[in-house]
């Protein structure tokens, strides 16, 4: 991969056997701020009676409903400021998406 | 080199389609790993790993030998594993005591059905697994297109740690994706040599590419390593490797490595990759101990970790009878054992003392005198251990977790064609059963004929094949027939006198015996209720066993009766001419008279069946399997194909190979194996009746 633009680093977490995992990862500019991240995509998960294909975590960490549920086999949302800019099924995939979107 | 630690041993199988190159890799690691210092080919007759001769003409593995090796300083135990479905079992056992396994598949068809079945069996003992894709020296070999096949047919994320160099005659190495190398074998010596070389200019781009879905893939099973990838935009290779292997075990994704065994290429790196990826024994969570009766199978238990400091707890999966005598392999997951050490089997109950202790090599056996925790080892002059028997120490006897033998459905008939053979027969198929608990024996009381019942035809030809070139049998053999049995539905009570006046003193016995039916699986049960003694004690044994053995030949067709149970409840004898035989016999006759009366029937094997087709077939599959009074239990489709599920009874299975492959073009496949009993519709009955009258 070709020099990051961003400073990417660990979000929040989840436990998974035993062990903390990151189910985000965020982008920081030279300045510290963040501007951009990659965020699992959880699913299907049931509130109550209802039932939903598929959930993520917004930077506030509240369980948000996607829709349309992401394409099969997409298991990572790339996200600008708060725009969706891709879905990939590798965390290190949906970096690039964001590296992409933020070159163009 | 009894010293190993623990990290540095490897207990792996090799599985693959039937001619994949199983047999020719294994050959190679031995050679490579230095202890088998001619190569033997296969079509020479002339492997290791195949201990039987009629294996090296079918050029089918279908012994799990366990063969022990030493790469870099790590020790490889290599536990056979056979690729043909009638040898289940064998899978099975092997799949239960080995940590992890080198699956094969070949670079020109790829994916095959049989790899499929042996993927799904490794599947359910959640089997750590590296692929190599072989023979891609083969014309019409590809690697790419045999890689899409694991995507596609195995449904998993197939993780690519090579490219090939060159392809077909042209095919001289691989581009090692890790450390971004090509890997070039020199011609002569057997490939023994190779160099690093850098990676071809028309292939760099390429291997870029793979290199960057290496990255993507791995890094993401480990956040540290993410996070020193994104300091520093790659990862050492120390890094890299600790992410393949963690995946590699929990199975998020396979790595894949290519060559050709026949031509000497690809097999080294695969050793490394064996030793770099595939867990040692202190990378698995540790065998669960033995359920109790009653107790959920799937329940969570406790686990015996590998530790040589603790009692000693191991499990013996593998028994072979050659000409030093009975070897039982052992894999034993904790403690220490040395040779004169006593153990427990946990198994049986009783206690068996260790001899002589060796460990398996290409070239020689090797007498070790202790053997550890990870370890496998061959021990010979056990008492009476078989086939999944556990052996623990006095201090912590514990059961571990069982095997499950599946339910033999195919019966044939053998007769020795000559006095000298009766004997030999009877020795050879003994030793054979203990050899294989998938095999049974039994007497048919009518015509007198030994009918071994197996899993499958093939199952059943090799052990004749055995018996013939082991043991110099000349025998008759029947046609395969399904294993029917039968059993009564409703309760009975039956009395009958023995009586018989011949010279001198007479025989005098008679029984009141209650027939009653059981659930299916109950086998044959027995209760003395006898009262006042009108059947002295030292008769009742008789009388059981006279039962036991009538009930080996059922009234119906001869087939073994089952799920009954018999009460003694009454019955007369005389101070004179009674005797056990008396009893006996009596007892045989009122089985036979009673059990006619008790409504008997007839029981088929249903078989679990598992067809994969074309979706533009499935009509013409399920009809068909409607017409062999199949029962559909579900459907699936995954792409364009379909899986068919069903019960159908084993009778209406004999041919379906051919008449699947010309229904479907050659394009359809499926696997089989016994799910449970139900009784024969009453044409069918009568038609099982006729035969056997
Ligand atoms: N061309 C080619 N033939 C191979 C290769 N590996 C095995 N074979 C041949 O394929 C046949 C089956 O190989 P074998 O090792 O017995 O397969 P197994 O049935 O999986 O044990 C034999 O004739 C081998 O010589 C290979 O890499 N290239
Ligand atoms: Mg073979």
């Amino acid at each position: 991969m070709q020099e990051p633009r961003l400073h990417w680093m660990r979000g929040q977490a989840i436990e998974e056997a035993g062990a903390a995992r990151a189910l985000e990862w965020i982008g920081l500019d030279d300045a510290g701020e963040p501007i951009a991240r990659v965020v699992r995509i959880l699913g299907p998960v049931s509130a109550g009676w209802r039932h939903y294909r598929a959930v993520a975590l917004d930077t506030e960490a509240r369980v948000v409903q996607l829709r349309p549920p992401p394409p099969e086999g997409a298991f990572w949302l790339a996200c600008v400021g708060g725009r969706v800019v891709g879905r990939a099924a590798l965390p290190l995939q949906a970096v690039r998406r964001v590296e992409a979107a933020l070159g163009d | 080199m009894s010293e190993t630690p623990l990290a540095r041993i490897r207990n792996i199988g090799i599985t693959a389609h039937i001619d994949a190159g199983k047999t020719t890799t294994t050959e190679r690691i031995l050679y490579y790993t230095g202890v088998s210092y001619k190569i033997g080919e296969v079509h020479e007759g002339n492997t290791t790993t195949d201990y039987m001769e009629q294996e090296r003409e079918r050029g089918i593995t279908i012994t799990s030998a366990a063969v022990t090796c030493e790469w870099k300083g790590n020790r490889i135990n290599i536990i056979d594993t056979p690729g043909h479905i009638d040898f289940n079992i064998e899978v099975n056992r092997s799949l239960r005591v080995l940590d992890g396994a080198v699956f094969i598949i070949e670079g020109v068809a790829g994916v095959q059905p049989q790899s499929e079945t042996n993927w799904r069996l490794a599947d359910r003992y959640n089997v750590p697994r590296v692929i190599f894709i072989n023979k891609l020296d083969r014309t019409g070999a590809d690697f790419f297109r045999a890689f899409a096949t694991l995507k596609d047919k195995l449904d998993i994320v197939a993780l690519p740690l090579q490219l090939p160099i060159g392809i077909e005659d042209k095919f001289e190495g691989v581009v090692d994706l890790i450390e971004m190398k090509a890997i070039i074998w020199e011609g002569g010596e057997l490939g023994a040599k190779y160099h690093d070389a850098p990676i071809p200019a028309d292939l760099l781009e390429q291997a870029k590419e793979y290199r960057q879905n290496l990255l993507d893939t791995a890094l993401s099973v480990d956040d540290a390593a993410m996070e020193e990838y994104f300091e520093h935009g790659d990862v050492g290779i120390e890094t890299l490797k600790r992410c393949i292997k963690a995946g590699t075990i929990t199975g998020v994704f396979r790595p894949v490595l290519c060559g050709t065994a026949f031509k000497n290429k690809g097999v080294q790196p695969l050793l490394d990759a064996v030793v770099d990826y595939l867990p040692s024994p202190v990378d698995v969570p540790g065998i669960k101990i033995a359920a109790e009766e009653g107790e959920d199978e799937t329940a969570e238990r406790r686990r015996i970790k590998a530790d040589p400091a603790a009692p000693f707890a191991g499990l013996a999966f593998k028994i072979i009878n050659d000409k030093y005598g009975t070897l039982t392999f052992v894999r034993v997951y904790s403690g220490t054992l040395r040779s004169g050490d006593s153990v427990l089997n946990t198994t049986k109950s009783h206690r068996e003392r260790i001899g002589r202790m060796f460990q398996m090599h290409a070239d020689k056996r090797a007498e070790i005198k202790e053997v550890s925790a990870g370890d496998i080892a061959a021990f010979v002059g056990l008492k009476d251990t078989g086939t999944g028997d556990t052996l623990a120490a006095n201090e912590d006897p514990v059961v571990l977790e069982r095997m499950a033998f599946p339910v033999p459905v195919i019966d044939i008939s053998v007769e020795p064609r000559n006095k000298e053979s009766i004997e030999k027969m009877s020795l050879g198929l003994q030793k054979l059963a203990s050899e294989d608990p998938s095999l049974r024996l039994r007497t048919d009381q009518e015509t007198g004929q030994t009918i071994l019942s197996g899993m499958g035809e093939l199952h059943l030809e090799i052990i004749i094949d055995r018996l013939k070139r082991e043991y110099n049998v000349e025998a008759n053999i029947g046609a395969p027939q399904v294993a029917y049995r039968e059993t009564i539905s409703r309760p009975h009570t039956e009395i009958y006198t023995h009586k018989k006046q011949s010279g001198g003193s007479g025989q005098y016995a008679e029984v009141k015996i209650v027939f009653e039916p059981l659930d299916r699986n109950s086998g044959v049960v027995f209760e003395n209720k006898v009262v006042g003694g009108s059947v002295p004690k030292e008769y009742i044994p008789a009388v059981e066993k006279g039962i036991r053995v009538q009930a080996e030949s059922g009234v119906l067709a001869g087939f073994p009766t089952v799920d009954f149970k018999y009460t003694l409840v009454d019955g007369k004898y005389h101070d004179v001419d009674s005797s056990a035989l008396a009893f006996e016999i009596a007892a045989k006759a009122c089985f036979r008279d009673g059990m006619k009366k008790a409504a008997p029937i007839i029981l088929e094997p249903v078989m679990d069946v598992e067809i994969t087709t074309p979706q533009d077939h499935v009509g013409d599959v399920v009809g068909d399997i409607n017409r062999r009074r199949g029962m559909i239990q579900n459907q699936e489709s995954s792409g364009s194909t379909v899986i068919v599920r069903a019960h159908v009874p084993l009778k209406e299975m004999f041919g379906y190979i051919s008449d699947l492959r010309s229904m479907t073009k050659g394009r359809a496949s499926f696997t089989m194996q016994f799910h449970h009993y139900d009784p024969v519709p009453r044409n069918i009955a009568e038609e099982i009746m006729a035969k056997s009258a």
